[in-house]
């Protein structure tokens, strides 16, 4: 198993380049429609789901800590502007999930922004939100999302799960990249982002554990490090995490001294906003991994005190 | 230059007499099995030709092991003689000295024990005593695993048993995995021949889809006759067991 340092501090070093780019987390208030004034909530909501893991597990250090709230303080008041722009954005595509998946990592660490809900509970009883064509993962997403809301989803998370690829347990040799990452958020939801492994049916922890250890393995190998601190977490949300000493040490050495993580290989070169782009999700996932990681390691080393 | 061009050539022989036993293996009914002994190996003389049939190894004979119509005199002959000309040395990879047990063991299936240049009659694989070490594999972590037993798919014969057989009956999980990372690689040999072990072993996993997975090896990297040889040596295998 590995050090459980090493996990740590790749978190750690994660959230120290996050906090210093900061202002990487932009939106485009003036963006041409067609291209979308939503593109640009996807890293803030990521932000903020992940920064919501670093205080539920409560392994953070203090200064790690302190950074997750600062950047949510930021986020919030800044990208966000103290939540009008969610409100904005429900105003330009009323039907869009995005602004409410976006709020509410925010609201459950106690952020408020009441037309978004007011917004988000109408949206909830048209028929049209339930019908619309999301692709199964992402639906299930949005269920598991309604229902920590406090709304009963209109389609049943358990009624989901199915139709996912990793809900059917198929020939594991046939995953490609864009399945694999299915995988990984199939397992997130499925657990809500970690903090429920037991949510996995037992078909589907079995699987992941017979081949999961395959795809880590590989993607390692590709050097794709954004997938690979996906499994990761995947790893972690299991029942018996293996916590890959291979893996983590590989994904350690990948990290830059500032903390950045490369999404593949080596570090992207560019304009600053382009390279923010590039790798502000595999840095997250670090810190995600890193976080859940550390405390799986930790509750195991509990569970061996005698 | 020499060493490319020779290298070439040898792949070419290797895969030409891949092709034969291929033929032999899906023309295989009880009746008339391949043109072996017509073929390629009928004109062997040149050391690069035995060559070629040590790389292929025990699979030259396998129609005549998995069908009982019994081998041309003449293949059976070239076989005996690349067995005698390559004895593994003492301090030679596992993999040489199973190459060369497996040789040794489908001679003794298919004709007398080894003699002459091998010392006394039978000596030294004539028993289970004789068998080479296999405990490097029970130390191989799954991916090490898998490829060894891919070199050593010859050894995967219904019906027998060997130290490298129980290493892999012991972890048909490790070796499913194994397969799954060489689809994953395109290392399309190596896929066939671990499906070609998985098709032998008890407690794969429903999930990995074997009998299509090897199709799908089959259809990306039939082109190469060495891994349609382990394809259609598991097909046989399978069918064989479906009627036990």
């Amino acid at each position: 198993m590995t050090d459980t340092r090493l996990m740590h501090t790749v978190g750690v070093r994660a959230l120290e380049w996050l906090w210093a780019h900061r202002d990487g987390f932009r939106l485009e208030p003036d963006v041409d429609p067609e291209v979308g004034f939503l593109e640009r909530f996807k890293p803030v909501g990521e932000l903020a789901l992940i920064c919501r893991v670093l205080f539920r597990e409560g392994v953070a250090g203090s200064r790690q800590a302190d950074l997750a709230r600062r950047l949510l303080d930021h986020t919030w008041r800044h990208t966000l502007d103290g939540g009008r722009m969610l409100v904005r954005g429900q105003r330009i595509e009323p039907l869009s999930p995005i602004p409410f998946e976006v709020y509410l990592p925010y609201k459950e660490l106690g952020y408020s922004e009441p037309e978004v809900e007011r917004a988000t509970v109408l949206y909830h009883r048209l028929d049209s939100w339930a019908a619309l064509e999301l692709d199964p993962t992402r639906r299930l997403g949005l269920s598991a999302f309604q229902r920590r809301f406090g709304l009963t989803p209109r389609i049943a998370e358990a009624d989901i799960v199915g139709s996912t690829w990793l809900g059917r347990t198929p020939e594991p040799w046939t995953v490609s990249g864009h399945i694999a990452y299915d995988v990984t958020h199939t397992v997130f939801h499925l657990t809500d982002w970690g903090e429920h492994p037991e949510g996995l049916p037992p078909h589907i922890a079995d699987y992941l554990a017979t081949w999961l250890p395959v795809w880590i393995d590989d993607w390692l190998d590709l050097e794709r490090w954004d997938l690979l601190g996906e499994l990761l977490v995947v790893d972690a949300c299991l029942p018996r995490p293996t916590l890959d000493e291979r893996a983590w040490q590989s994904f350690a050495a990948a990290q830059q001294p500032d903390g950045a993580m490369p999404a593949v290989r080596t570090m992207p070169e560019g304009e600053p906003d382009e390279v923010f782009d590039m790798i502000y999700h595999p840095t997250l996932v670090a810190a995600f991994a890193s976080v859940l990681a550390t405390s799986r390691s930790l509750a195991e080393l509990t569970h061996a005190t005698p | 230059m020499e060493q490319s061009g020779t290298s070439a050539l040898l792949q070419g022989a290797v895969q030409d007499l891949a092709s034969d036993v291929v033929s032999a293996l899906r023309g295989g009914d009880h009746v008339r099995m391949s043109g072996i002994g017509t073929g390629a190996v009928e004109e062997i003389e040149g050391s690069l030709d035995l060559a070629a049939v040590r790389v292929l190894g025990a699979d030259l004979l396998l129609p005549h092991v998995l069908f009982p119509a019994p081998p041309d005199p003449e293949a059976l002959a070239v076989f005996r003689k690349t067995v005698e000309a390559f004895p593994p040395r003492a301090d030679a990879a596992p993999t040489v000295k199973w190459s060369h047990w497996a040789m040794s063991r489908t001679l003794r299936r298919l004709d007398t024990p080894l003699t002459g240049a091998q010392g006394p009659p039978g000596a030294p694989f004539e028993d289970e005593g004789g068998e080479p070490d296999a405990s490097w594999l029970d130390e191989a972590a799954w991916q090490a695993l898998t490829h060894q037993l891919a070199v050593l798919a010859p050894l995967a014969v219904p019906g027998e048993d060997c130290g490298v057989a129980r290493a892999a009956r012991r972890r048909p999980v490790d070796v499913a995995r194994g397969f799954v990372r060489a689809v994953r690689r395109r290392d399309w040999q190596q896929a066939a021949g671990a499906g070609r072990w998985l098709t032998l072993l008890d407690g794969v996993p429903d999930a990995l889809g074997l009998e299509a997975g090897l199709d799908f090896v089959e259809l990306m990297g039939g082109n190469d006759p060495r891994v349609a040889l382990q394809v259609q040596a598991a097909r046989v295998m399978r069918t064989a067991g479906a009627l036990v």
